[in-house]
């Protein structure tokens, strides 16, 4: 890697993280935080990725970048109102300016009809009067009429789809003929070249004239002279050019503002009056009798407008009519609802950057110091040394101090969560446009530290979810409204810590599950007997079967046929649990816990045919001594273990891992009673329990390959390799041989 | 006669099979479905007016059918409208 390629990863890292600042304080405005502090964070943010994007020439990026900063930096000099509705279109600005860093990188593409409908968006919230560049410009007393909040606001209610949809447009003949008859005093001639970069650039003559048909009425006339005959046409060259007159009380500079997207493409050239119009077409033949002169009424906002009325579906509360912010003016901020601080990192704050690489050598490296620790301990007991000797004292203090080093470690590569739920306001309101309602996404606990290796593998379930609480949780607005809700429905995502666990929490205030639907689903689906009684949470839990999905056609949102199934594996194979919570009518929380890290386990170590085991602790519901009445045979090998009030199967380890051909009787060990992650109960029976230990977990499949029963492996302290046991691994391949019987019913009790 | 759809984004990656599609069919009267055009990007504008020009050198039939309201309102704020379109789309000619 050369040595500008690696300023330009580290530049794209530093992206990352200013686009995370710019949509928190984004965020953070929307909510009502009108400060300067904020603004000036959120100002910092693009300032900072347009002045690297230059150095690296991403052109698109810095154009975009530039067009936003002008409009945050009118806000910050007070000319614009900083009011939530102009905080909900620079969210979706922040959303295309982080697809133009990901194009810039490489990854995927930009919608540049979007990014050019979303710059002039930005322009005309910058100034409305399109007066020149009001970058320096201190405020000038005109800014304060109300006319740019009421043009913002109606920008953010019209232009909410940002697809390059036409609008149909009706042009009605009076008009043209008044606006004919009517002689302007201001007529512009605009001479436009386009050169062959612009349309590279994926920008649009199309889209500039239609620009220029905003300051006024235009009529195009097209020059073809140029255009080579269709077989040696280079369809990727710019050949034809326009003379353009725009009828307008604008100025010079607001006509040149139109195309300052597209500086050094395109040659320009703007006069004042009518000018004289070139000979248009004339290398067309007979067909171009007729004067190619066209005349477009008023200035219609056409640029991008939905067809489809647009669903407003901003996270925040948006007003209903642009009325209400015509009068914001006065007040800078809106009404102020919760002013949360914003956590934009100030330039001085030092970090360091490491390559996680090397933090992962690290943490491999305590690892084995861990391990090496517990073998010197284990040596000086076979010495027979007191514990109260200086030795046994200073390899105590040894011990300490490696866990302490272990859990820094770790706290090195422990992120919080933030990276992840921070692309989740978007995703939220993406879906929420796809499906035509209303969400406001509230998060909570985004600081919860999570080790990286988690928090890699949290973004899928969570998006999963979120989308499924949109899709399926939330009613449409206009159910809302019946039902008496709040048209706009509310999704909450959640990380805490629990009992050495993360928990995520997401929940919608929608319809909850509809019970009955679900139940007659599963039964035609072929999931469960029609005749089988189920607890409302049972029933809830119904939708984590493989093959269910609620959805009655597939939405591009959420279900291919994969559901929430789908979720609770991948959940599962993080060590994971979730969980689902429902009240009709009030609506479903489903909890997702993890284990805080993949690297380091709780396990219990366990004897079993002359083999060391790990079994996970987080499985263990118990461990005891079985009595011989307890064990009560089933079937022709099997048997089953009464623990209180119900019957679980009993599994040998050492049979279902082929360490040994014939089970001692389950009275002769100890038995642990485990719980599946699917709820499900066994018994292991193994020989002698060692005690609890917390081991390091080392992968098979990166040392050795996947073992079937076999979670990892790890090392002792006496330097033997112990192989972590994989529970429902375990209990499935027992009861797949039908050795073990199999629980009556699916078992749909959820654990936590 | 032969007929060709025009796709719905006429962008700056149309125009390259736009004029392979047209020039493949030369020579014998063409007929243009544009009911599906939302977008008409200056490029694929340059192939449409330059097959128009081809097409009547050759002395064949070149028609645009059906053009949606995008297609109308794009080639009117090119003025090609007189050029492309059929008399009852060009709309208001001064």
């Amino acid at each position: 890697m050369d040595e500008l390629e690696a300023i330009k990863v580290t530049f794209f890292q530093e992206c990352e993280e200013l686009l995370a600042d710019l949509e928190g304080g984004l965020l953070a405005m929307q909510e009502g935080a009108g400060d300067l502090e904020t603004v000036n964070a959120v100002f910092r943010a693009v300032h900072s990725i347009k002045g690297g994007a230059g150095a690296f020439g991403l052109e698109p990026l810095v154009r975009f970048a530039h067009v936003f900063e002008t409009l945050l930096d009118a806000v910050r000099g007070g000319s614009v109102p900083n009011t939530t509705d102009l905080a909900a279109v620079l969210l979706r600005a922040s959303d295309i300016l982080a697809d133009h860093v990901s194009a810039a990188r490489g990854l995927g593409d930009v919608d540049m009809a979007a990014s050019a409908a979303m710059a002039v968006e930005l322009a005309h919230c910058t100034d409305p009067s399109s007066a020149p560049a009001p970058v320096a410009a201190a405020p000038v007393v005109e800014d304060f009429a109300p006319a740019p909040a009421v043009v913002a606001a109606d920008d953010a209610m019209d232009d909410d789809d940002l697809g390059f949809i036409f609008v149909p447009q009706t042009i009605t003949v009076e008009a043209q003929a008044a606006d004919a008859e009517l002689e302007s005093s201001n007529t512009w001639t605009v001479s436009i070249r386009p050169k062959s970069d612009l349309y590279r650039k994926a920008n649009e003559t199309a889209l500039l004239l239609r620009e220029l048909n905003r300051l006024g009425p235009i009529k195009a006339t097209l020059d073809d002279s140029a255009l080579p005959a269709l077989e040696d046409l280079d369809p990727e060259a710019a050949y034809v050019t326009w003379t353009v007159t725009v009828d307008t009380d604008q100025d010079e500079a607001a006509i040149r503002e139109v195309f300052e997207f597209v500086d050094g493409d395109c040659e320009l050239e703007i006069t004042r009056g009518a000018g004289p119009v070139a000979d248009p077409m004339a290398s067309l033949l007979t067909v171009a009798d007729a004067p190619i002169v066209v005349e477009l009424g008023a200035p219609a906002p056409a640029v991008v407008e939905a067809v489809a009325p647009p669903p407003v579906v901003e996270a925040a509360p948006v007003a209903p009519a642009p009325a209400p912010v015509a009068a914001a003016p006065a007040a800078p901020a809106a009404p102020a609802q919760k002013a949360t601080p914003v956590e934009v990192p100030g330039p001085g704050q030092s970090v360091i950057r490491v390559d996680p690489e090397r933090i992962d050598r690290l943490i491999d490296l305590v690892g084995e110091l861990v391990i090496n620790q517990a073998m010197l301990a284990q040596r000086v007991g076979e010495y027979g040394i007191a514990p109260s000797s200086n030795l046994a004292m200073g390899l105590d203090e040894l011990e300490q101090l490696t866990r302490e080093i272990q859990d820094s470690v770790m706290a090195i590569r422990a992120q919080p969560v933030k990276s992840v739920f921070q692309r989740m306001p978007r995703l939220v309101r993406e879906v929420a446009n796809m499906t035509h309602k209303q969400a406001r996404l509230v998060m909570d606990g985004e600081n919860t530290e999570v080790d990286k290796t988690v928090i890699e593998r949290l973004s899928d379930p969570i998006t999963h979810m979120l989308r499924n609480a949109i899709d399926h949780g939330l009613e449409s607005p206009e159910e809302r409204k019946a039902a008496g809700k709040n048209p706009e429905g509310v999704v909450r995502l959640a990380a805490l810590h629990r009992s050495g666990r993360i928990v995520i929490e997401v929940s919608d205030d929608g319809k909850g599950i509809n019970r009955e639907r679900v139940f007659s689903i599963a039964v035609k689906k072929g999931l469960i007997a029609a005749d089988t009684q189920l607890t409302d949470e049972e029933i809830d839990n119904l939708i984590f079967l493989p093959g269910f999905s609620t959805a009655d056609k597939i939405s591009d949102v959420s279900g291919r046929g994969v559901g929430m199934d789908v979720v609770k594996r991948s959940v599962q194979a993080l060590g994971g649990r979730i969980s689902i919570a429902s009240r009709p009518g009030l609506g479903s929380t489903f909890t997702l816990s993890l284990p805080l890290t993949l690297a380091v386990l709780d396990g219990m170590v366990v004897d079993v045919a002359g083999e060391t085991l790990v079994v996970p602790l987080a499985a263990i519901v118990e461990s005891l001594r079985p009595k011989p009445e307890e064990v009560r045979p089933l079937g022709p090998v099997g048997s089953v273990l009464a623990v209180r009030d119900s019957f679980v199967p009993l599994i040998d380890v050492g049979l279902t891992l082929g360490y040994r051909d014939q089970s001692p009787h389950p009275t002769d060990g100890v038995v642990l009673l485990v719980e599946g992650e699917d709820g499900s109960r066994a018994a292991l029976v193994a020989d002698a329990i060692h005690g609890q230990r917390q081991v390091v977990i080392k992968s098979l499949e990166q040392n050795y390959q996947q073992v079937e029963g076999v979670a990892a492996a790890t090392i002792l302290g006496d330097g033997r390799v112990a192989l972590i046991l994989d529970v429902d691994a375990t209990i499935a391949m027992r009861r797949r041989e039908g050795g073990a019987p199999r629980p009556t019913e699916p078992s749909l009790i959820a654990a936590e | 006669m032969a007929a060709i759809a025009l796709p719905e984004n006429l962008d700056l990656k149309a125009a390259a099979p736009l004029k392979a599609a047209l020039i493949a069919h030369r020579g014998a009267p063409i007929e243009i479905q544009a009911d599906e055009v939302r977008r008409l990007g200056g490029l694929c504008l340059q192939v449409l007016l330059a097959a128009r020009k081809a097409w009547s050198r050759d002395g064949q039939d070149f028609s645009i059918k059906g053009p949606s309201e995008a297609f109308v309102e794009t080639t009117r704020l090119f003025g090609a409208a007189g050029v492309l379109l059929s008399a009852e789309f060009q709309g208001a000619e001064s």
